[in-house]
């Protein structure tokens, strides 16, 4: 059976998905952003806190980093319901990400945390600085610059995992090219063109955080 | 008065006691070196002085004012007049060579950049690294290193200068390099504090040498004495094992 492909009812939907990746990015950046700010604390509370808030951030990060993220959006999506508080499907996919994002960020950013020696905190010390300026001059950038490849790998599962945000109706990258796949029923190359589209959003996100980490952090990480 | 007085301190971690009635002292502009065998608390007396291990008794005086290192601005205060060079040398990973030796005095001394800048390129070539001043740490030799920890020392301007075997780490064609550098710097009228195994060295520079055993100190006096007529029998030991290595 011969099968020729037509790409021109795909491209002519281009701005259409486009639009599409541009969701995706924003839910990619919402999950990386809201996670980190969880992970930070969590990393901080699983390194230097108490009994207590040491147990809590350990108990969070098995419960997320063992269940499907897709799993913990469902529960999500219809056991909140039940209790009184109706989610969008954006904002039901949103949250889930972030939290899914806070557990893995929690552990990547602990070992950040963990990565400053202590020599030379204590010759920051004997040079005079502040506890603030410790952190800021000395302990930040090897936090940033030890996370910096796992970071950069995150976000690009992100990237690519956001795609579960179809399953909700979401209509991102992969949701737009569900709706013109129905309708055009050119699955095949519909789907070929996201799937290029995936690659040049990865390949331009790990591009830049490579090229920041360089500038920023002196991390050795090849730009392309 | 003694530019430095350490009277009857006492230190320990946990339930170690590490230092038991420590005295010693030091006239502004001498170089008394701390010897005796490991675990003796050579390491443990310079943390105390620079605030890095806390006194359990004791007191210590710096120009004749006691220095109270529970007071973060007395602290602060005692770190601008003394700076520690460390066996590991310590330097900032994450900066360059000009930038290890000028974050103190722009961040904490608030001196222009500009100005912090001239004077850690003079501190440069002094210990022979100006070439390096681009450089980052793992991009120097461990004597490189060494000799930049130092620069960064001097950059704050310190009367006092504690160094902690600076050349342990250090190849033996390395260590004559800290070493000259250390020498070159005995005459500026900086009193320094040394701990070191390199005898000859220490017999050379020092003022005064100071014995310690399991926490104290059991003699001290000048180098011919401590390396030709030891008065305690812990010292002659000590002194002959390490001389005939
Ligand atoms: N951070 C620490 N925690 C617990 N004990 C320590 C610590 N640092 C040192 N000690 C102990 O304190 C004692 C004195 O150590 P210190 O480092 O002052 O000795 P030292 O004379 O400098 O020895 P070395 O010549 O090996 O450097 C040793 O028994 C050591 O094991
Ligand atoms: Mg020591």
């Amino acid at each position: 059976m011969d099968y020729t492909f037509q790409f021109a009812a795909v491209f002519e939907e281009l701005p259409y998905l486009l639009g599409g990746a541009a969701i995706t990015l924003q839910i990619a950046f919402v999950s990386f952003w809201g996670g980190a700010v969880i992970g930070l604390f969590g990393a901080i509370a699983k390194v230097y806190g108490g009994g207590f808030w040491r147990r809590l951030a350990s108990g969070y990060v098995v419960a997320f980093t063992n269940t499907p993220a897709l799993v913990q959006i469902f529960l999500l999506y219809y056991a909140l319901p039940d209790a009184g508080i109706l989610l969008e499907p954006l904002t039901a996919v949103l949250i889930g990400l972030v939290l899914n994002a806070g557990a893995y960020l929690t552990e990547i950013l602990r070992a950040g945390v963990l990565s400053v020696r202590r020599s030379e905190i204590e010759a920051a010390q004997t040079l005079g600085m502040s506890g603030l300026q410790i952190v800021r001059y000395v302990m930040l950038p090897h936090i940033a610059k030890t996370i910096y490849a796992p970071l950069s790998n995150f976000f690009v599962w992100l990237v690519l995992g956001s795609s579960l945000a179809a399953l909700f109706g979401v209509e991102e990258l992969t949701g737009r090219a569900i709706n013109i796949s129905t309708v055009n029923l050119r699955s095949i190359e519909t789907f070929t063109v996201v799937a290029m589209i995936y690659v040049v959003l990865t390949v331009i996100a790990s591009s830049a955080l490579a090229l920041v980490g360089r500038l920023a952090f002196r991390v050795k990480a090849k730009v392309f | 008065m003694q530019h430095l007085e350490i009277d009857n301190v006492c230190a320990s971690y946990g339930k170690l006691e590490v230092l038991r009635d420590v005295t010693l002292s030091a006239d502004k502009g001498e170089v008394v070196s701390l010897i005796g065998p490991s675990g003796s608390g050579k390491s443990t007396l310079l943390r105390v002085l620079i605030g890095l291990t806390p006194l359990t008794a004791g007191s210590i005086h710096v120009g004749g004012e006691r220095v109270d290192y529970s007071n973060r601005k007395n602290l602060k205060k005692l770190r601008g007049h003394m700076a520690i060079v460390f066996q590991q040398y310590n330097l900032f990973q994450n900066m360059n060579v000009l930038r290890n030796v000028t974050i103190a005095p722009v961040k904490i001394k608030k001196q222009p950049r500009a100005d912090a800048e001239n004077k850690a390129r003079e501190l440069l070539e002094k210990v022979g690294m100006q070439e390096k001043a681009e450089a980052y740490p793992d991009e120097l030799s461990g004597g490189q290193q060494q000799r930049v920890a130092i620069a960064r020392a001097l950059a704050t301007n310190p009367e006092i200068l504690l160094f902690d075997e600076v050349t342990s780490a250090l190849d033996p064609e390395r260590v004559k390099e800290v070493l000259d550098t250390i020498r070159s710097l005995t005459d500026e009228g900086i009193t320094m504090m040394i701990v070191s195994h390199e005898m000859a060295f220490v017999r050379e520079v020092s003022t005064r040498v100071a014995m310690m055993d399991e926490g104290r100190i059991i003699e001290v006096g000048p180098p011919a004495q401590i390396f030709e007529e030891p008065q305690q029998d812990r010292t002659r030991d000590f002194v002959s094992k390490i001389l005939s290595h």
